[in-house]
């Protein structure tokens, strides 16, 4: 079995939500879908989506043991969907406010930009998220029905004729990135796009990306640009690893270092704008390497020398960005 | 002991009790766990046994069938089921089995209107061909069950299993789930014909008895699939 994967660099990405727009307008905006987002972009720091997704427990433990400590998000933690007067205000004229019909109380990007620290050494990025199709899928384990399976590409997808809405699957993901449909009373996913993939197509996130920051193909194509930043200059790395799902999305971290933060007379600091330690208590211990690696070929391009990591990251054409 | 060993030792437990159960006559009084586990099926004619609040249930034996969390067939199934006791009746008229069900359950829980919620429910299941030696944890490969399931959303499915995680919908086939929730808990009437249709449910026609097994699901508790109350062997409903 081969595996699509996919490397998100987080130092490109500008929190325009138009890979989850494409999303949404693909497959999540109708039919019991409508509060899922099967790709989210969500501020760092920040709670995420589902509200604070990182303690509900899930994947595996140190010895490998599937963990059953998980919780179900209640409906609450993904957000409202509410909708806005439009045709009343726009058409009908019988309103002269667009307003929302109900109070906004929460949402998937409630505390946007809004990050930590103080002005001017205040920070924050962007964290997009999908299914990370992992290679040991908690989701999967967890499915005594056995009605989540890997495709030979290596999408994990849930088969809808044998699920019967158990939601092992969604105690299980420590991504909370398997949903619970209330109008089909089944769980779902993001599926990869695996309609437009097996028409050569990349999923409609990655194509649509207007940062550019996302490169996709099979992990083991050593011509792609995801084994290139994966396993050749080991700087592509997974969000949590010690979930111990094994998740084929990874990510550049963002450089902590760029811009600097000011010193209190106004020079410039020495010191990560981002604390290293925030850093890797979402990607692990390898962030350090990481950034050194980062660092270095951004210097060597500063310099007028030639940078091949940096080419790639900069992925100047879709062939470039994203093959099979 | 890994879970195949467990569950042939628990099989073989079943299949002793149940056997033993036969050759004693069938009683109407309330049974302990060690004693014979029968349910005396009522033979009347021209009666409607379809509500649960029905006369005919006045004179219908009652037996307090006690119930057990159910064996943790899957490592993602953890807990405890709530319920420990259903109430099981029966009755046998105009070509029809009619099994009436009723327990303790102090939380309603007949609709998902939240994504970490779940409908109370109940079974029985039947092994299709009546005999003791299937295994009561849903059958296996070769000795399949038949489930009558209703949940609290109103719907009854009739459902094939051949083992863990292989329970599939079948055509309704006949099968009439008729429910009333009383003040602290609930009592159900699954009925069908006698008769099945080929693959399409168990042959209750011109049995004497047939093993049966209960399940209750208690929605409050989050229990669903495996996480449920149940019979540890079969019991056995005597015409």
């Amino acid at each position: 079995m081969r595996q699509l994967a996919y490397v998100f660099d987080l130092n490109k990405c500008i929190g325009c939500h138009t890979c989850t727009m494409a999303c949404k307008h693909m497959w999540t905006n109708r039919d019991g879908r409508e509060y899922m987002y099967w790709n989210n972009v969500e501020t760092r720091p920040g709670t995420g989506y589902p509200k604070n997704w990182e303690k509900k427990g899930g994947g595996f433990d140190k010895d490998g043991r599937l963990k059953t400590d998980g919780i179900i998000p209640i409906r609450a933690d993904y957000g409202q969907t509410w909708s806005y007067n439009f045709e009343e205000t726009l058409l009908e004229g019988k309103a002269n406010q667009v307003v929302p019909n109900e109070k906004p109380a929460w949402g998937p990007n409630w505390d946007e930009d809004q990050g930590t620290g103080e002005y001017p050494n205040n920070h924050y990025f962007y964290l997009p998220r999908i299914c990370n199709h992992c290679s040991n899928p908690a989701c999967l384990a967890a499915c005594p029905r056995k009605a989540i399976y890997k495709r030979p590409d290596g999408l994990v997808v849930i088969d809808q004729e044998r699920c019967r809405g158990y939601r092992y699957c969604v105690k299980a993901c420590p991504y909370g990135k398997v949903y619970f449909n209330l109008q089909k009373g089944r769980s779902e996913k993001c599926i990869g796009c695996y309609p437009r993939v097996e028409k050569g197509e990349p999923p409609a996130c990655v194509k649509q990306c207007s940062g550019r920051i996302r490169f996709w193909g099979y992990r083991d194509d050593q011509d792609g640009p995801v084994y290139k930043l994966v396993e050749k200059w080991k700087v592509a790395i997974p969000l949590h690893p010690e979930f111990g799902t094994q998740p084929n999305v990874f990510y550049v971290p963002p450089m902590n270092t760029t811009p600097p933060p000011f010193e209190e007379d106004g020079r410039l600091s020495d010191k990560p704008r981002i604390p290293l330690a925030d850093l890797e208590a979402l990607f692990g211990p390898d962030v350090k390497r990481v950034l050194e690696t980062l660092g270095r070929e951004m210097q060597k391009r500063r310099q007028a020398q030639p940078s091949e990591l940096t080419d790639i990251l900069i992925g100047y054409t879709n062939k470039d960005r994203y093959r099979i | 002991m890994n879970t195949r060993n467990l569950m042939h030792r628990l099989a073989v437990i079943g299949f002793a009790v149940a056997t033993g159960c036969l050759s004693v006559p069938a009683s109407a009084a309330p049974q302990d766990a060690v004693g014979p586990k029968t349910i005396r099926v009522l033979s009347a004619a021209a009666i409607d046994a379809a509500s649960p609040q029905a006369a005919i249930w006045q004179k219908a034996p009652a037996t307090e069938v006690p119930l057990q969390t159910a064996f943790p067939g899957y490592v993602s199934i953890v807990g405890t089921a709530d319920t420990k006791e259903v109430t099981a009746q029966a009755v046998r008229a105009d070509g029809r089995l009619y099994v009436r069900l009723s327990w303790t359950d102090p939380t309603a829980n007949t609709a998902i209107k939240d994504t970490n919620q779940f409908v109370d429910g109940v079974a029985v299941q039947f092994p299709m061909n009546g005999k003791v030696s299937t295994t009561p944890f849903m059958g296996d490969s070769k000795n399949p069950v038949n489930v009558w399931h209703w949940t609290a959303n109103g719907h009854v499915e009739n459902l094939f299993a051949k083992g863990f995680g292989t329970l599939t919908a079948a055509p309704i086939a006949g099968l009439h789930g008729t429910a009333v929730r009383t003040e602290n808990g609930w009592e159900v009437v699954f009925s069908r014909s006698l008769l099945a249709k080929p693959g399409l449910g168990v042959s209750l026609q011109g049995r004497r008895a047939i093993p049966i097994a209960f399940a209750v699901w208690d929605g409050n508790n989050q229990e669903r699939d495996g996480l449920k109350a149940v019979t540890l062997q079969w019991w056995q409903l005597s015409f």
